[in-house]
């Protein structure tokens, strides 16, 4: 069974106070990356330029709360010491923000199509461009909340909605193939529609990634580069 | 070349059992000596209590020419030129408190056990063999024991009354007569005449009632059948060894050992107790340790504790471990010219200069006994002391230092408790040897006799400047009278007994001390 | 900006006097002909935990003894320099070294309780101060072993022998023993290399609670030790002091190699 961590049962009461902050500081990460998305969604869908902007610059902020972050890892590795969950989800904090913060700069690139105005005019790309936006944002949310709860369960749950999102990029992808034929004039605004349309698949595989960590945090087991079917045999193995 | 032989011919558990063959060996030599020692002192010793039995001795007597029968009990027999000796300590008509006669075989008709011979124990140490016949008062009565001990009991009531007497009224009449000198009242003053009137109404009451207790007299009979009288005032104890069944022996050898504690010596340590001894011994004792401990216990503080650690403190040290080696008569006639002559010399011409030429402190006596008891122990408790100190850890002290101690403080309070275990070592070890050493004391205060304990009820009640006696000194003596005297022999075994359960319980009080205090303050 | 954690450090090479628990000025000392210490100078800050790390016989037990005065128990130590605590200069031949004692606490790397009652372990600093009075050291007693974390264990046993205890409680004992006296530095010679792991770590979570009482100081050995406890360190080299820092900096970028080479345990 995999063991429920109790990161506030240390003799050192200062140590589980900067482990539980370091947990918090990451999904107070995780939530503004994911009201970033939200944001840009909500650009897209009005056109609002100013909107985007905001995103943009606001990525820095998301960018220096990384830093801290990793610096603050760095610390307890130094001082504290810790070894076994404790040392676990250490790691996973120092590898899930380098995700996070990647997914910020997906997001970014995401809300620049609205700022340089090259949204297409296509609605049909539009909308599902929101569809599948709002489910990478339902599977941000479910990550992080995975996150903060360890929850090996819900992440595995969250894994496979990439499976979702990654079909539904694929026929975006083919409708908007079909769509740059008509209109080969735009070839470089197509270009930036097709790296936005990546970009948020891209949120898609890092928020696997982060339900990778968690499983790892909670089992002590790497099931990263293996299928789905393999992991859960490897999984029902473990239970 | 012996060398490679032996190594060749042994192989190494061979040679490693070859090893501990020979220490065991030397161990169990070891063992046997003193196995062999102390069943002889306690055989020795504890048969000096237990009743022996009386013989009846059938003998040719060569000075006389002629066949002798006397009672008597053997206390040496051995064989020597083919011929078997036997020692005899005897009572006749002409030596009837005991004399001394060398029997060989050749001239022995018989030796068999009485039946009726009592063993009559004088007050004055003596011994009557000889079967108890008559008891005479106003006529004679045939002896039986009941009888005995009633007309014992009068004459002890009678001898109260005397001593009643004397204590209460001949001393008072003295006490007045000699204020009368002192005032100068002339020889024929009506007030010394009344006096003197007084005094010989009670001398003459007095004679009245010895010639009263005279008149208690035990008849005798001898083993040829003549008998002698003893006056009853002057018998101690009567016994019969031969009608005694084993529950009657051992009272007697308990009753014996009870007086050998209690009673004084008689006949000049040959007989009676050693209760003067004992209690000199135990007191010296505890003199000289209320004298050593403090001295030496403090000594070993600066020592250990403040000394500088430079050439001086380790020569000190040094010269302390080997004033413990230097011989004890050194430290008798240290303690003699120094302590007696010129200590004690110079009290007197201060302090008790209107007794002088007679001395009070520049004699020999219990105290200079003491001090310098003290003097040759000093080394042990020193030692003792300075390993205890040694071995409190430093950690301890710094500690203590640490909270705001003070030296004197942390000295006080923690480094003394804690070495108290080798602090008490030292000092039963000083009592234990101060105990058993005889050489010095008979220079600075330990006599065969004293007439006095050192201890009575005269102001002031302790009389350190007095001579006393000494367990060691007794035995010292004791040996003078084994080639003469078979029972002072005996006795020298059952004094050297009882010095070696002294010292024996004073190192098992010293051991169980140490180990209680050792376990409080262990450190771990 | 944004600032997700917390963590305040005073620079420790400009801390002014309010906030220097023990200043160390120009401090050399030496045992008979042997340098131990050399031209030390630094200071120390109040309420925090000060560790002292560096090899063995580098001086860092000499230092912390010397802010007590404890080397004046070793014959031939001479010192030069200054050390100030509450603005006197300790050093000096007219300071009540008893006095300071009592202010400054010591607890060694040995518990070492002394052979009594465990009551009178704690009161043996009251009373040594001529406090006799019962209801005073019974309180002081009792406060002392709460701040010790010590009572709950011991209240039903005070007078019995302190022996009984066990290690960690046996050390504990000796910090009430030096807390009753309401020190106002407490300094710590390697307090747990004689402990377990776990007594251990209960050991500086005392440490932690205490440092709002007073300030601490601590030698060790053991650099883990050092990282997780200390607010700020200093490593010591052949009686030199190399580098002071808060810790964070010190076992995270160290700025010299030798301090480097000494905590990632390389060859200097």
């Amino acid at each position: 069974m995999p063991r429920q961590l109790a990161l506030n049962t240390h003799i050192s009461g200062k140590f589980n106070i900067e482990l539980e902050n370091l947990r918090n500081s990451v999904l107070t990460m995780g939530g503004e990356v994911e009201l970033q998305l939200v944001e840009t969604l909500k650009a897209i869908r009005l056109n609002h330029a100013g909107l985007a902007e905001k995103v943009i610059l606001n990525d820095l902020k998301v960018n220096a709360m990384e830093m801290q972050i990793d610096e603050e890892c760095l610390r307890i590795i130094a001082k504290r010491h810790p070894t076994a969950s404790d040392l676990r989800l250490v790691m996973t904090v120092s590898k899930a923000i380098t995700d996070i913060e990647r997914m910020g700069d997906e997001i970014e690139r995401i809300a620049r199509l609205v700022t340089k105005n090259k949204l297409p005019a296509s609605e049909m790309i539009k909308s599902s461009m929101l569809q599948i936006g709002e489910n990478v944002v339902e599977m941000m949310r479910g990550t992080f909340d995975a996150l903060a709860r360890q929850d090996e369960g819900a992440a595995l749950e969250v894994y496979e909605q990439d499976n979702v999102i990654d079909a539904d990029y694929k026929k975006l992808l083919t409708f908007t193939a079909q769509e740059m034929q008509k209109n080969t004039d735009d070839m470089q605004d197509w270009l930036e529609v097709l790296w936005a349309l990546r970009s948020l698949e891209r949120i898609g595989d890092r928020c696997k990634n982060i339900c990778e960590y968690v499983v790892y945090l909670s089992r002590g087991k790497d099931i990263r580069h293996s299928p789905l079917e393999n992991m859960q045999t490897k999984l029902d193995q473990l239970i | 070349m012996i060398n490679i032989k032996f190594h060749r011919l042994l192989s190494p558990s061979q040679r490693q059992s070859f090893v501990m063959s020979i220490t065991a060996f030397f161990s169990a030599i070891l063992l046997l000596a003193l196995g062999s020692m102390l069943s002889l002192i306690c055989y020795r010793g504890l048969a000096y209590f237990w009743p022996s039995p009386i013989y009846t001795v059938s003998y040719y007597d060569a000075k006389l020419e002629q066949a002798s029968v006397v009672y008597g009990q053997i206390f040496n027999e051995y064989e020597e030129h083919g011929e078997y000796i036997r020692w005899f300590l005897y009572s006749s008509v002409n030596h009837p408190t005991g004399n001394q006669m060398l029997l060989e075989q050749s001239n022995t008709l018989s030796v068999v056990e009485s039946a009726n011979s009592a063993n009559i124990t004088l007050k004055d140490g003596r011994t009557v063999m000889g079967v108890p016949a008559k008891l005479n008062n106003d006529g004679r009565l045939d002896y039986s024991p009941q009888r005995y001990l009633d007309m014992a009991n009068r004459v002890a009531e009678i001898q109260t009354d005397i001593d009643n007497i004397q204590v209460q009224h001949l001393s008072q009449i003295h006490q007045q007569l000699a204020q009368l000198d002192t005032q100068d009242v002339a020889d024929d003053a009506p007030a010394r005449h009344k006096l003197n009137n007084g005094f010989s109404l009670w001398q003459q009451k007095i004679e009245s009632l010895e010639r009263q207790r005279n008149s208690y007299v035990l008849d005798v009979a001898m083993a040829d059948g003549q008998t002698v009288a003893i006056p009853l005032a002057d018998i101690e104890s009567v016994f019969v060894p031969g009608q005694l069944n084993l529950l009657g022996r051992w009272q007697v050898f308990l009753r014996n050992i009870g007086q050998f504690l209690v009673q004084a010596p008689k006949q000049a340590n040959t007989a009676g107790g050693v209760f003067p001894a004992l209690f000199g011994t135990v007191l010296m004792v505890l003199v000289m340790t209320l004298i050593v401990a403090p001295f030496g216990v403090m000594a070993a503080v600066y020592l250990s504790e403040y000394a500088p650690d430079n050439f001086l403190t380790s020569a000190i040290r040094i010269s302390v471990s080997n004033m413990a080696s230097v011989p004890s008569i050194v430290y008798g006639v240290f303690g003699l010219g120094f302590f007696v002559y010129t200590l004690g010399g110079n009290i007197d011409s201060l302090l008790f200069s209107d007794t002088l030429p007679a001395p009070t402190m520049g004699t020999p006596g219990l105290f200079w006994a003491a001090l310098t008891m003290a003097m040759l122990t000093l080394p042990v408790v020193i030692v003792a002391t300075e390993e205890g100190l040694r071995r409190v850890p430093q950690g301890l002290r710094a500690s203590s230092y640490a909270l705001g101690a003070t030296k004197a403080e942390t000295v006080l309070r923690i480094v003394l408790p804690m070495a108290s275990p080798g602090i008490m070592t030292g000092i039963i070890l000083a009592i234990a040897r101060a105990a058993g050493e005889v050489a010095p004391l008979m220079l600075v205060g330990a006599v065969k006799f004293a007439p006095n304990l050192p201890v009575d009820g005269d102001f002031p009640y302790f009389h350190l400047d007095r001579q006393f006696m000494h367990l060691g000194v007794l035995i010292y003596d004791g040996a003078f009278h084994s080639q003469t005297d078979a029972k002072g022999a005996s006795m020298m075994f059952a004094t050297c007994l009882l010095l070696l359960l002294v010292v024996v319980t004073l190192n098992i009080l010293a051991v169980i001390l140490r180990a209680r205090l050792r376990n409080r303050y262990l450190v771990n | 900006m944004l600032k997700l954690f917390e963590h305040e450090t005073l620079d420790v090479h400009n801390l002014g006097d309010e906030e220097t628990a023990i200043g160390v000025k120009d401090l050399s000392l030496q045992f008979g002909q042997k340098p131990v210490l050399q031209n030390i100078s630094l200071r120390i800050p109040k309420h925090r935990i000060t560790a002292l790390i560096g090899q063995s016989g580098c001086g860092k037990s000499t230092l912390i003894s010397s802010f007590n005065r404890m080397n004046d128990l070793v014959p031939d130590c001479q010192y030069t320099g200054g050390i100030f605590i509450n603005g006197r200069n300790i050093n000096d031949k007219r300071e009540d070294v008893s006095q300071l004692r009592t202010q400054v606490g010591i607890v060694f790397q040995r518990p070492n309780p002394f052979p009594m009652s465990i009551y009178d372990n704690v009161s043996y600093g009251l009373r040594l101060k001529g406090i006799k009075v019962r209801r005073y050291l019974d309180d002081a007693v009792e406060q002392a072993l709460k701040e010790a974390a010590l009572w709950d264990e011991v209240k039903d046993r005070l007078f019995d022998s302190a022996r009984i205890l066990s290690g960690g409680q046996q050390q504990r004992l000796v910090i009430a023993r030096a807390l009753a006296l309401k020190p106002d530095i407490l300094l710590l010679d390697e307090p747990t290399s004689a402990l377990d792991p776990l007594t251990t770590l209960f050991i500086e979570e005392l440490m932690a609670g205490l440092k709002k009482r007073c300030t601490i100081v601590i030698v060790t050995h053991n650099m883990q030790q050092a990282a997780r406890v200390s607010d700020y360190t200093a490593f010591l080299h052949q009686g030199q002091l190399v580098e002071y820092a808060d810790s964070d900096t010190l076992f995270t970028m160290p700025e010299f190699k030798q301090t480097e080479d000494y905590i990632t345990g390389r060859y200097g």
